[in-house]
């Protein structure tokens, strides 16, 4: 049992002492999944409201299968983005694999269907008065888009923050389009996913407490914000 | 604005819950339009919003069918008034703003109906904290604000003080008379409907 106090221990020093390498991983972490946030929502959460909002013939199948692409397992995400941007890929010329650009690449395909549905689900449920009143006064499309934006942004932002969550978190995509090269692509789900199999855990202790402190952060300040409004 | 109907039937399921032959309503005057519960008074005000498609027959807006320049033209104030997540004052000017009114323009505008509905203390207020009645006065100020041809009212003064309703009477009349704005309101208050309309049309179930 001890090493696991021990661990804690040497995890606290790492943390308290701002050790370069942590600093390093855990800011390249931040960076990649907010670009990716910050990519996935710009699209995403117009195309969401647009379509929560449209009535079409076969939106009901529509729900189901954009309900289903939200849970797509990370892995998945992560070897086609490989497989097209790998040297004999469609991308290949790009010379992207195993760079931080394949990461954000991975990470905003793995977040996109996740902001839009529930931007989608959102609007479906919560749209329709405000666009229905945007009518009556002259809005057109794009006017009811932004405005419904506006109207929901307290539960848009908590589903961007979901988005977030789900993008720092997750270690299969960047595994595999990253490679988790020292000093160049390693993050910190893929640091501790090492460390772990290498037995080294006051490193990947420390790693999962930043995590867990991220989150934190996050969510109590749109929990405050919220509050505000 | 004059509109025509003729024919208007609207089904929900195979009940049909509207049925109006032939009415006309008439340019430039209040109609007011009473009738028991569930006769489809909000139904056919909703129709000739435009918010509700799924209706058969023919609707007329001075002679022509529902287009964009219509719908630009007139407005609806709903029973239960949805405002905006902003202030009093901004959920007034937005169809200036959508309508590419600049700033400057805009301010006056939205002052000078605050000032009829007795609001102005409020322009900095959250809209979505204001009580009933000032909740409907600052809907009529944003449906006013544009100077519509035609505007619908449904129940505007149901549940609000008898203070309110005053105020909201005298200034829907007023607004009538100065832009000869078409007034189609729906009132369950055979008094109210007397006291505002030049026409009272009776709907009974069909
Ligand atoms: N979405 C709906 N689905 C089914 N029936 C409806 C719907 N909306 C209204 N109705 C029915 O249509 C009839 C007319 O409703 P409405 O126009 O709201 O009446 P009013 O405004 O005169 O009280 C009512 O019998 C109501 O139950
Ligand atoms: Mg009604």
């Amino acid at each position: 049992m001890d090493y696991i106090t021990q661990g804690f221990k040497e995890a606290i020093k790492l943390l308290i002492s701002l050790d370069k390498e942590v600093f390093k991983i855990v800011s390249l972490s931040i960076l990649v999944s907010t670009s990716a946030t910050v990519f996935a929502s710009l699209i995403s959460i117009p195309l969401g409201v647009y379509f929560g909002i449209k009535r079409f013939k076969g939106k009901r199948m529509f729900s189901r299968i954009t309900y289903t692409m939200m849970s797509v397992p990370s892995v998945v995400v992560g070897l086609v983005v490989a497989i097209i941007l790998s040297r004999r890929g469609p991308f290949g010329q790009f010379d992207l694999l195993y760079t931080k650009k394949a990461m954000i690449i991975a990470q905003t395909l793995l977040v996109m269907p996740l902001v839009f549905g529930l931007t989608y689900g959102l609007a479906k449920s919560r749209g329709d008065i405000i666009e229905r009143v945007a009518f009556t006064l002259g809005a057109n499309k794009f006017h009811t888009v932004t405005l419904i934006i506006r109207e929901l942004k307290i539960d848009i932002l908590v589903n961007i923050a979901t988005a977030f969550s789900r993008a720092i978190s997750e270690v299969g995509a960047v595994m595999i389009v990253g490679g988790n090269i020292k000093g160049y692509t390693r993050v910190i789900t893929t640091t501790i996913s090492m460390m772990n199999s290498m037995g080294d855990y006051p490193m990947a202790i420390a790693l999962g407490l930043v995590l867990i402190l991220i989150s934190f952060v996050i969510h109590s300040i749109i929990y405050s914000y919220s509050q505000e409004d | 604005m004059e509109i025509t109907i003729e024919n208007l039937e609207r089904y929900y399921g195979d009940r049909r819950v509207l049925y109006i032959e032939k009415m006309e309503i008439e340019k430039g005057k209040i109609t007011a339009i009473t009738g028991p519960n569930g006769c489809g008074k909000t139904t056919l005000l909703n129709i000739i919003a435009g918010l509700d498609r799924e209706f058969s027959g023919v609707i007329k807006y001075d002679g022509k069918y529902l287009n964009r320049e219509t719908v630009d033209k007139m407005t609806i104030v709903f029973q239960k008034p949805y405002l905006f997540r902003r202030t009093v004052f901004e959920n007034i000017e937005y169809p200036l703003r959508i309508r590419g009114i600049n700033k400057v323009n805009r301010k006056p505008l939205v002052v000078d109906l605050a000032k009829g509905l007795e609001i102005e203390n409020l322009m900095g207020k959250k809209a979505h904290l204001l009580s009933g009645g000032e909740s409907q006065k600052v809907a009529l100020a944003r449906a006013l604000v544009f100077k519509p041809e035609l505007l619908l009212l449904d129940e505007p003064t149901s549940n609000i003080d008898p203070d309110a309703i005053n105020t909201l009477e005298r200034e829907i009349l007023k607004f009538n008379k100065e832009t000869e704005c078409t007034v189609l309101i729906v009132t369950h208050n055979m008094e109210q409907a007397k006291r505002l309309g030049n026409r009272i049309i009776e709907l009974s179930y069909n």
